[in-house]
């Protein structure tokens, strides 16, 4: 008897929904690498957000499938593109962010040139960035060392991860000795320092594209241009939306 | 054609990863199924929970796991690659990551046929005079060949799989360890990619398939063989 109650009661517990607010959240599908910026933004904006996070690609492609999601915030243009180009948008995404390439290193370690590179990765050395084609930040860095004329010599030694974030870990802990990430990422992380500013004039504009997916989810992109959500997304070390405009 | 020469590279690479794992890890996972099935010691739980962790951690962690252990600053890291052997970012990094995820796998199918051999045929084949050599080699091994074959193609089938640990550990490099999935991964994240995506994943269907079926064959000669030979 008792043994069915426990059981009864414990299928109860995992049939009740997880969460038992009474306000439907705002979901937004978004990049990664927005993560810190956005739970700020998110603390700020008047009604509660649920943030699911992801690469740009797999985000994009679970919204097209579908998912329930009110607003999608990508950090890409031509993923964006893409999505738009499935129909599944409410509204005309706008450019919410920009952000800075940098090129980094461990905590202590001093500024270098490109140049000095592949002098700086040693014998066997690797430099960590995001996947050349699958990763944004990783299509932006290769864009660079092309325009730069480091490909060749680079392109070997590479350390190639799945998102951006991982390229920052393996920087700091020390697995590689450089690696290309965002502005925003090296900000983050006090293990790394940035060693080169690369030069905007090296690769396509990096944009942070919002679009709503639903009218619950426009008040938020209307926020997310607000003064007060481009002075967080700044003090997390992205460009404001009007930058260079 | 969607199969562009990067696919075929990682075709290439995760068969050599998936094969060279296979090979590997064989005598020590036919070794580690014999101490389970047959003997008694102290730790023996401890030795079968650790055996079959990988199938229960999530992959991404037992890359992450591999990359603490052996990566550029980790001293077991440093130290083979002072040997020779890079490990983080290399292909044989990959096959590390294929032998540990498979290695439960191979086990538990040779531990179940090493239990299935009834000891009462080795003894008799012992007293009639075969040395424990010849009892093993001409007794037990027929015996359990079916077992050891079908580790081998559960352990040959996950390493062409596995993607969570050997992406972590590894990265994704094409033409140096990207391997099949990661390749299919890298498709999928790009606008448009999906037919290279699916061109790379039938490819992936078809050599598992190949795979399967020779198992089967293999397994039914084998078989014949046995009861043949009775």
């Amino acid at each position: 008897m008792s043994r069915i109650a426990v059981l009864f009661s414990l299928i109860c517990v995992l049939a009740a929904p997880l969460r038992a607010g009474a306000e439907t959240p705002v979901t937004v599908f978004a990049a990664a690498s927005l993560r810190g910026a956005l739970e700020e933004i998110a603390a700020a904006f008047p009604a509660p957000l649920s943030l699911a996070y992801g690469g740009s690609g797999t985000m994009a492609r679970q919204v097209a499938a579908g998912a329930p999601a009110d607003v999608v915030v990508l950090a890409s243009s031509d993923w964006m593109d893409w999505l738009e180009g499935q129909g599944r948008l409410n509204a005309t995404p706008q450019v919410v962010a920009r952000n800075r390439l940098v090129l980094i290193a461990p905590e202590g370690a001093a500024p270098i040139s490109e140049d000095e590179i592949s002098e700086r990765l040693g014998d066997s050395g690797r430099l960590a960035m995001g996947q050349r084609e699958a990763v944004p930040a990783g299509v932006y860095a290769q864009q660079w060392m092309q325009q730069a004329g480091l490909w060749d010599s680079l392109q070997v030694r590479l350390a190639e991860t799945d998102n951006v974030r991982a390229a920052l870990a393996l920087v700091a802990r020390g697995d590689a000795p450089l690696g290309v990430v965002y502005a925003s990422d090296a900000q983050a992380e006090p293990e790394v320092r940035v060693v080169l500013e690369i030069s905007d004039e090296t690769h396509d504009p990096i944009t942070y594209p919002a679009a709503a997916l639903t009218p619950e989810g426009a008040a938020l992109v209307d926020f997310l241009l607000t003064d007060e959500a481009q002075a967080i997304l700044a003090d997390h070390g992205f460009r404001k939306a009007d930058h260079g405009s | 054609m969607a199969l562009d020469a990067a696919a075929w590279d990682a075709l290439l690479l995760s068969l050599r990863v998936a094969s060279v794992a296979m090979f590997l890890s064989l005598p020590l996972a036919l070794w580690i199924a014999w101490i389970l099935a047959r003997k008694e010691f102290r730790g023996k739980g401890l030795l079968s929970a650790l055996v079959h962790l990988p199938l229960v951690l999530p992959p991404v962690v037992t890359g992450y796991l591999l990359l603490l252990a052996f990566g550029r600053n980790a001293p077991l890291g440093r130290l083979l690659e002072s040997l020779g052997i890079g490990l983080a970012f290399h292909w044989t990094g990959a096959v590390l990551a294929a032998i540990i995820m498979g290695f439960p796998l191979m086990v538990r199918a040779m531990r179940l046929a090493i239990e299935a051999v009834d000891p009462k045929i080795e003894a008799a084949a012992a007293t009639l005079g075969a040395p424990r050599v010849s009892v093993f080699a001409r007794v037990t091994l027929p015996l359990i060949l079916p077992g050891i074959l079908a580790g081998a193609v559960m352990g040959f089938a996950k390493a062409m799989g596995e993607f969570g640990a050997t992406i972590t550990f590894v990265a994704n490099i094409p033409g140096q360890t990207q391997t099949l999935p990661s390749a299919i991964w890298t498709a999928l994240q790009v606008p448009g990619g999906e037919n290279r995506a699916l061109a790379m994943a039938a490819l992936a269907g078809v050599v598992a398939l190949v795979a399967v079926l020779v198992s089967e064959a293999l397994a039914r000669r084998v078989a014949k063989r046995i009861s043949g030979a009775r």
